[in-house]
């Protein structure tokens, strides 16, 4: 074994996202599209959500990402039984049929219901995750988190050197 | 940015290791880290194992996707099964989930601790007891109010409004120094500012010899005879992978892995407890909460996480708090979708968070099930669903009063209302169980403490009853729900159970 590291240990993120499947690809990016504000249509958002859910995924207990990839198939595979949808899956359908069936969905009671409302949820935190999404909505936490933490050093520098020495 | 010396990582770790202590104790959070710092600096050769990793002050940014896969267990993903299922998150790092908690530290309630003295036969567990323990925590951990440039105004509008309904509201006690205010407690405090264990008692730990070695899964305790002798693990690799095998010997086990983790890897090492209690009586403190919009900005990311606590509702097993949440976080909870929830989130500097913490009378149950891991089971009383709807028109109650606009109700189904009036009438009809939106990060109480073996999994002083040497120090000692938050009672009774320890190890125990 060699000794204490000297750099940062954390465990990294993998360099890629762990991979969707080609058709949980699909039906995630369909469902994406019509839970996701319109604008995750713009310069490859959709893409980049997909890159977040594939992230959060592995993150999850093996139970929840089993559960909510099974849903994601189950969702896109179960819209065959909408009657507007003449038979299609979820990601062959137009926005307008896309959207009746998922409020469908979303608001039925039961469990059924439940999954799509937690993939709702897991799939709209992706998208306002992105940066550049925050900052459409006038969130930028990076100056402000610089400014005043130069601000508390500069008013408090000599009492928190004296604590940290301390521990 | 430079890794303590005695902190080592699984880049470090090559092949098989094997080691020998005093002390060896599985996790470094809120308990394990208090309990390393305070035998280590007896003199015991300590070594913690943590299944985290090792996250310095410097890598910390209000990146909430990138804070919940690296610093949280499973994502933060975790769920129990019931009616309704309750989302709860667990700390999975150096420092464990007080890198990630709001940072709020108050002592347990005395009429707690009476009862915990009273129903289990604890010793020497009254607040004349504990006080020497909180003073010492409470100067390790610089616990006090917040520097009131850093109240936000989100937590501004909360008090006002609780202020204009003649409610209690007391400032949030909370172990920081000169917090900065920058809202990203959950993320990891980017100043160093929270003072998590993190960046006091490990470290402390360290300078006093232990060794922590971070990626370091522990798979079982291991006995010779009755007594423990040591533990199993592996090193965890990146993206989850198995490494090498990790063996530690020693006389001592300390188990604090958290109300979840903890039972789990007891019961996959086949200890049993003749109370039957193990992984059972757990309580969770759920939460919900209720998202106003207001016709002025707020910008709540703007100041601390937590400034004050409605206290009104105490006796009643509710407290009220505004928590501002990260729009990752909030978009997650939001009841809409597409160009509704694109409008909503336009307004997010205009949106305060608010929500009840409910002290539940419910329990619920640890199992481990091969293939899955720790699954969780619990079951709303119907008087905790009472007391969480309660505290949820409380909440809008005093949202309104601060002049919010429209209200979310953290309901399955419910339309969203713009007055108190609206407000009554929605909650004049029942609101089914199974629609609440519930929440927890107070996981406590699967291995209980009782002097009686026959009601408890530990006795006093985190003794696991029936196996010597082997302890546990974490919030699964609690008999019941803390009804407050739980951090500083974890440390209080860390550092009186090491106190304990030390003498035993003195008197030639183990």
């Amino acid at each position: 074994m060699a000794g204490p590291s000297s750099a940062p240990t954390g465990r990294p993120e993998p360099a890629r996202p762990a991979g969707l499947s080609p058709p949980l690809r699909r039906a995630a990016r369909r469902f994406a599209e019509v839970v996701c504000p319109p604008e995750v249509r713009a310069g490859q958002r959709t893409d980049r959500v997909l890159g977040e859910l594939g992230l959060m995924l592995a993150a999850l207990p093996p139970a929840a990402r089993k559960g909510l990839a099974a849903a994601l198939i189950g969702l896109d595979q179960g819209a065959r039984l909408y009657p507007p949808s003449r038979g299609r899956r979820l990601a062959r359908l137009d926005d307008r049929v896309a959207a009746a069936y998922l409020r469908a969905v979303l608001t039925r009671p039961g469990v059924a219901g439940e999954l799509a409302r937690r993939l709702k949820g897991v799939v709209t935190m992706c998208y306002y995750d992105l940066a550049e999404v925050q900052r459409e909505i006038g969130y930028d936490p990076a100056p402000y988190i610089a400014a005043v933490s130069r601000r508390r050093l500069e008013s408090y520098g000599a009492e928190i050197r004296t604590h940290e020495a301390q521990q | 940015m430079s890794v303590p010396r005695g902190l080592t990582s699984q880049a470090d770790i090559t092949g098989e290791l094997t080691l020998d202590c005093g002390a060896v104790i599985i996790g470094s959070g809120a308990g394990g880290a208090t309990m390393a710092a305070e035998l280590a600096a007896a003199g015991v050769d300590v070594v913690v194992l943590e299944e985290g990793g090792y996250h310095p002050t410097e890598s910390f940014t209000a990146e909430t996707g990138r804070a919940l896969r690296t610093l949280y267990r499973d994502g933060g993903g975790g769920m129990t099964f019931g009616r309704p299922s309750v989302l709860y998150a667990e700390g999975r790092c150096v420092g464990g989930s007080t890198v990630v908690n709001g940072g709020m530290s108050w002592r347990t309630p005395s009429r707690v601790l009476d009862r915990w003295a009273g129903q289990e036969g604890i010793e020497a567990i009254r607040e004349s007891d504990l006080d020497p323990y909180f003073a010492r925590a409470e100067s390790r951990l610089s616990v006090g109010r917040q520097d009131p440039e850093t109240v936000g105004r989100d937590s501004a509008l909360f008090k006002a409004g609780a202020d204009a309904k003649g409610w209690n509201i007391v400032p949030n006690r909370r172990n920081q120094l000169h917090c900065a205010g920058t809202n990203s407690c959950n993320s990891g405090c980017p100043t160093g500012a929270k003072q998590s264990m993190l960046v006091t008692s490990v470290p402390r730990a360290l300078a006093q010899g232990a060794r922590v070695f971070a990626d370091c899964r522990v798979e079982r305790v291991d006995r010779s005879g009755p007594a423990v002798s040591g533990v199993t693990g592996h090193v965890v690799r990146p993206g989850g992978r198995r490494g090498p095998k990790i063996s530690v010997r020693a006389r001592t086990v300390i188990v604090a892995g958290g109300a979840i983790q903890t039972p789990a890897l007891l019961m996959r090492s086949g200890l049993r407890s003749a109370s039957g209690q193990l992984g059972r009586n757990l309580s969770l403190h759920p939460n919900a909460v209720v998202t106003a919009l207001f016709d002025t900005d707020v910008t709540g990311w703007h100041g601390v996480h937590q400034a004050f606590q409605v206290r009104e509702f105490a006796a009643d097993g509710i407290v009220l708090t505004a928590v501002n949440l990260t729009p990752t976080m909030l978009a997650g909870i939001l009841p809409a979708w597409g160009a509704e929830l694109g409008a909503l989130m336009a307004d997010y500097n205009r949106i305060v968070t608010a929500g009840p913490l409910i002290t539940d009378t419910g329990t619920g149950r640890i199992r481990n099930v091969p293939g899955l891991g720790p699954q969780v089971s619990y079951q709303l009383t119907d008087s905790d669903a009472a007391r969480a709807v309660r505290g949820v028109e409380l909440t809008a109650e005093a949202l309104f009063a601060a002049g919010a606009r429209r209200v979310l109700l953290p309901f399955d189904g419910a339309p969203e209302i713009t007055s108190p009036g609206e407000l009554r009438r929605l909650l004049a009809r029942p609101v089914p169980r199974r629609a609440l939106q519930l929440y927890s990060v107070h996981l406590m109480g699967t291995a209980r403490m009782s002097a009686d073996p026959r009601r408890g999994v530990t006795g006093s002083f985190g003794e696991f009853h029936g196996v010597p040497g082997l302890y546990v120090a974490d919030a699964s000692l609690f008999p019941g729900p803390v009804g407050i938050n739980p951090m500083e009672t974890v440390v209080a009774l860390a550092m009186r159970n090491a106190q304990h320890l030390i003498e035993n190890l003195g008197r030639g125990g183990r």
